[in-house]
């Protein structure tokens, strides 16, 4: 006598029975949409934990270090100490405005004093005479290197001496782009490095003299972390702080967008892959139920039963998601290559996390999208042997849409990080769900009588027509499932192209041809008039002309800034530098009004200073930081004076716009009192512009034009690359999409073989048959589109109120292209796959259904 | 009465009083009803029955995979009724083999492996060369890595028969093992499995409407309304 099966037995026997079963294609099917969804995910997860972590890298190159102390004398040996002590490598850096010269030649010169460690990270790029080359290192001692603008303005090339301060110093490169370019265009002197043991000698630092004096740090997180309580002392002394963890800047909205998608386009080939899994299931489960019979028969336990197929969907889930992984590995990989030219060269290496995430959403997928209907393996009675009709009921819709609902909305969870919005996407969704159902049913009855009224013929085509609606109408319920598969699945993939179109074009509007690529400013009010006749006749383009006055918040709502605005905003630089102020009439272009009303023209008219306020406009973000709303008020202090000013308006801006952008708007007639010049953009063709701008400079030698060329370059090669990585994405997501079509035709197989094979036997030909699955799978398709263009319609506009920020428009195109393109697909795909099942003789399709 | 009559009086098989009704609508069919059966070891016994009679239930209670509305039905000393499904299962495990009409070969699984599949229920490690043995023993050994749909029903019908005995099972349970086959393959097939049940010392119980096949049982029972009868097999007509 034997004894029971063992626990490993049925461990064995698991890896057997996947082993066998690879060779059916419901298996394959499983095994192709959970690879491609643990594909899809870990190549966004692993991309976007890698890309986090190289901007933080970036923004740490950017800043100079991943702390920077910032205060206006020297910082004293002891904190060097303690810092050094943390683990923190430290680097020297001064900043401040000081005349430099060459002959005859003078100019303001923005001076960037720095020591051996510079640069903590990242390189300057520099010609020192044959070219440019990135060197890790600044100017030597006794050495100057220098803005082109400069050399230029002073009249100066390599290997001749400049006077700086007190000292005469050789200039020996030329400065392209220094890597922590922060400055903005705060600093509108040209730059002049320097070394730091060349300082005294200049004799610029004196009592007085406007200098900042920085500390960079650079180390690991945990050096910093270990720091903390060092940076909040300094700070409270009123040293300021910058960690690159809090002070990271944003993501251009462009990149931050792309991330969006990227997610978006991840969890909707999940989706997708999950519905394929929960069809291929269904035709797992049936073919198994005679397996699951006869080991009944042969004395498997119940327990068993259950140990053995979920054993052997653990194995398929592991294999899956290892043929996954490595694929999402490639295609980051992939991603990363399109992407590599603006991002920081030296990414970190991919993480584990990733990878964990990619196993954990197979085995949910898994679990989620077959569970349900997997239980019915464990209820196959042993009297099934012997009588076929007794197949255990099977799952209930619901019960396997409920589940995999939870799931799908838990990895949403996972993924977004964001509890309300997985909660908002999974209820509208199973609204939809509701609601598709009843419409599909409508829909279907009503395809399906438009078929029949019109193969009422006697001809070929209309007899196809007339069969494969009946088939079509036959399985109401089976090809109601489909239906609303292949309506998710065009959804799906039509949000994904969607937006990805209209990302782009967004993209491509926010930088026209014409974008600015120049700015001139520090324009004088009597040079204005001359100034602007010779650019208009030379421009194209160029933004309006903006009056500019320097001016620093002293007061808000009457108390000092420090006591009003929230703590973490207190460093804010808006309350630390001059901001720049203007006087407009209306308001200015790509600028809207988000809260309050623009103020009239007359609103400044009879101002007289002193303690009358004006009404202002703020911009909502700097309004935000420092806490204020509208009818708060705010002192700046202009020259010798102050002025203050109410919020009447809040404004959005696009900082993106490569236009002149002020936080705060005052009406006409408020500033013109104090000393002012103008600044304006304008776009200059690169070959004709050479002359416009010698004509420029020389008529106008105070005026600076900063050429922006190159950041305006930068934007739109990142805009071209994000590009390219989308449609990568997309590509995964029609994938996972063909997988769905791959499972569900597999998942039908064995019925269309039997009715092909009952049509053959009462008479029709190969050509019929042929016509009558073809007509079969395109009414199925064009349903499907039809229903799909619906919720892809309803689903993009709530992605881009929701998410992406964008204006929802109605896509016309698709409610044509997914109902033609779906009837064209599904037609044709489904007319191949059954290919084998039209060779087969009747007596091999009916017989295959006995032993199924 | 010496130890080896006593066992050789215990049956194997131990039906008293078995009932089993099914509810067909609003009537309450009765299929069988008050049914007595005693099979002995090493016996072979035909179940004769014409269509409906009941001849499968019959045999899905006999066998454990269903269970009676009355009565009383021990299989190898043990009371079906004390066992739940997974106890009746256990039971089965490694000492019952089936031989079904419409064969219930796994069409993904080759010919070999439709035979390994019961004994993998049960530890052991000479699997595959019992398996081979026994398709060689069928007429097989060369279609071993065949699937069942490159297979003749007869010899369909073979690996059927070669899995229900790859276990060595103490009774083998055949129902209308020829039904779906040829009077030639028919024949070749039960010629087997009379050899391989003789060979093995194995207990049949055969289910059929065939009264040429049920000739070659020792024992001929006939199912009529719901109760078994026994027949003189030169009673059987040809």
């Amino acid at each position: 006598m034997t004894g029971h099966a063992r626990r490993d037995d049925i461990f064995r026997l698991s890896l057997k029975g996947l082993r066998r079963d690879l060779r059916a294609s419901d298996v394959r099917a499983l095994f192709v949409a959970l690879a491609l969804a643990v594909a899809a995910s870990t190549m966004i997860g692993f991309f976007l934990d890698r890309l986090d972590r190289g901007l933080t890298r970036q923004a740490s190159q950017l800043m100079g270090g991943d702390i920077k102390l910032e205060q206006d004398e020297p910082f004293d040996a002891e904190l060097r100490r303690q810092l050094e002590q943390a683990g923190l490598t430290l680097a020297d850096q001064v900043d401040l405005v000081s005349m430099a010269s060459h002959g005859d030649a003078f100019q303001l010169a923005s001076l960037k004093v720095v020591g051996d460690a510079y640069p903590l990270y990242g390189q300057v790029h520099v010609d020192q005479g044959q070219g440019v080359v990135q060197v890790p290192n600044g100017p030597a001692r006794g050495k100057v290197w220098i803005a082109p603008r400069l050399a230029q303005l002073l009249n100066v090339s390599i290997g001749q001496e400049i006077q700086v301060g007190q000292v005469s110093l050789a200039v020996s490169g030329l400065i392209e782009r220094e890597p922590d370019q922060s400055a903005g265009f705060g600093s509108f002197n040209p730059r002049l490095m320097m070394h730091v043991d060349d300082l005294d000698a200049t004799d610029l630092i004196r009592p007085g003299s406007r200098v900042e004096f920085e500390l960079l740090a650079k180390g690991s997180p945990e050096a910093v972390e270990s720091v903390q309580g060092l940076l909040s002392r300094l700070q409270a002394e009123g040293i300021e702080v910058e960690d690159v963890r809090e002070d990271r800047p944003q993501l251009g909205s462009a990149l931050e967008r792309a991330e969006k998608y990227l997610s978006l386009a991840g969890l909707a080939a999940v989706l997708l892959a999950g519905v394929a899994v929960a069809m291929a299931t269904r035709r797992y489960v049936d073919r198994h139920l005679d397996t699951a019979a006869l080991l009944r028969c042969f004395g498997a336990s119940q327990r068993q039963l259950a140990r053995l197929f979920a054993l052997q969907l653990l194995w398929l889930a592991l294999a899956s998601a290892t043929v996954g992984a490595l694929l999402g590995l490639a295609g980051q990989a992939g991603l990363l290559a399109l992407l590599m030219q603006f991002l920081p060269m030296e990414l970190p290496p991919p993480g584990w996390l990733p990878l964990l995430m990619g196993v954990l959403t197979a085995v949910a997928v898994l679990i989620g999208f077959a569970g349900p209907t997997l239980l019915r393996l464990k209820q196959v009675s042993a009297l099934k042997v012997l009588r076929r009709e007794l197949d255990p009921l099977p799952a209930s819709a619901w019960l396997v849409i409920g589940v995999a609902s939870l799931v799908f909305g838990g990895l949403l969870w996972l993924y977004s990080g964001d509890l309300q919005l997985s909660l908002g996407l999974l209820a509208g969704g199973l609204v939809a769900l509701v609601v598709l159902w009843g419409l599909g049913w409508l829909l279907l009855g009503g395809v399906l009588r438009l078929a029949g009224r019109w193969s009422n013929g006697q001809g070929g085509g209309a007899q196809a027509l007339r069969l494969g609606a009946r088939q079509l109408a036959r399985r109401r319920q089976a090809s109601l499932g489909q239906l609303l598969a292949f309506a998710v699945t065009f959804a799906a993939m039509a949000i994904i192209t969607l937006v990805r179109g209209d990302l782009l074009t967004t993209w491509q509007a926010q930088l026209p041809q014409d974008t600015p690529n120049y700015f001139a400013i520090n324009i004088q009010p009597a040079e204005r008039d001359g100034f602007i006749d010779i650019l208009d006749d030379a421009v194209d383009s160029r933004s309006a002309l903006y009056p500019m006055v320097r001016g620093r918040i002293t007061a808000i709502n009457g108390q000092p800034p420090r006591d009003v605005v929230p703590e973490e905003h207190r460093g804010d630089n808006s309350l630390r530098r001059e901001l720049n102020l203007t006087w407009q009439e209306d308001i200015p272009e790509g600028n809207r009004i988000v809260a309050g009303e623009w103020f009239g023209p007359e609103a400044g008219v009879g101002y007289a200073g002193g303690a009358q306020t004006v009404p202002i406009s703020m911009e909502s973000g700097l309004a935000g930081r420092l806490g204020m709303g509208l009818g708060d008020t705010l002192t700046f202090a202009i020259g010798s004076q102050n002025v203050t000013g109410e919020i009447m308006s809040l404004r959005d801006l696009d900082w993106d716009s490569f236009r002149p952008n002020f936080f705060v708007v005052f009406p006409p007639g408020v500033l013109e009192r104090f000393g002012h010049s103008y600044i304006t953009a304008f776009h200059l063709d690169r070959e004709s512009g050479g002359q416009v701008l010698g004509e420029l400079v020389s008529a106008y030698p105070g005026v600076s034009l900063i050429n922006v060329e190159a950041i305006l370059g930068r934007v739109r090669e990142l805009l071209s690359q994000v590009t390219r990585a989308v449609e990568f994405v997309l590509a995964f997501v029609l994938l996972a999409g063909v997988s769905v079509l791959y499972a569900a035709l597999t998942a039908s197989h064995s019925l269309r073989t039997h009715e092909s094979g009952l049509l053959r036997v009462f008479g029709a030909g190969d050509r019929l048959i042929s016509r009558v699955q073809g007509v079969e799978f395109a009414l199925l398709g064009f349903t499907s589109g039809l229903m799909g263009a619906l919720l892809a319609e309803l689903a993009a506009a709530g992605v881009y109120v929701g998410w992406l920020d964008l204006v929802p428009r109605i896509h016309w195109m698709m409610w044509l292209v997914l109902p033609l393109g779906g009837a064209l697909l599904i037609g044709v795909i489904g007319h191949a796959l059954s290919r084998g099942v039209r060779r087969q003789t009747p007596m091999a399709s009916l017989g295959l259904l006995g032993e199924a | 009465m010496s130890d080896s009559h006593a066992r050789e009086n215990t049956p194997i098989l131990h039906a008293r009083g078995l009932g089993k009704q099914v509810d067909s609508g609003e009537r309450r069919l009765d299929i069988l009803t008050g049914l007595d059966l005693d099979v002995f070891p090493g016996e072979s016994v035909a179940i004769l029955g014409s269509s409906g009679a009941g001849k499968s239930t019959l045999l899905g209670l006999l066998a454990g995979l269903d269970t009676p509305t009355s009565g009383e039905l021990m299989l190898f000393g043990k009371s079906l009724s004390s066992l739940d499904e997974d106890g009746r299962a256990q039971l089965r495990a490694g000492h019952v083999g089936f031989v079904f009409q419409n064969f219930q070969l796994l069409p993904t699984l080759t010919a070999l492996e439709n035979v390994l599949l019961p004994l993998e229920l049960t530890p052991g490690k000479d699997h595959q060369a019992r398996g081979r043995d026994w398709l060689e023993r069928v007429g097989l050994g060369e279609r071993l890595g065949h699937l069942p749909k490159q297979l003749s029903g007869g010899e369909q019908q073979r690996v059927a028969v070669a899995r229900a005995f790859v276990t060595e099972p103490a009774l083998v349970f055949a129902d209308e093992p020829t039904g779906n086959l040829d009077r030639t393959t028919g024949r070749k097939v039960i010629d087997l499995l009379f050899a391989l049940n003789r060979e093995a010392g194995t207990t049949l119980v055969l289910v059929t409407h065939d009264h040429h096949l049920a000739r070659r049982c020792q024992r001929c029972l006939q199912l009529d309304g719901g109760r078994l009868v026994e027949l003189d097999r030169d009673e059987v007509e040809a």
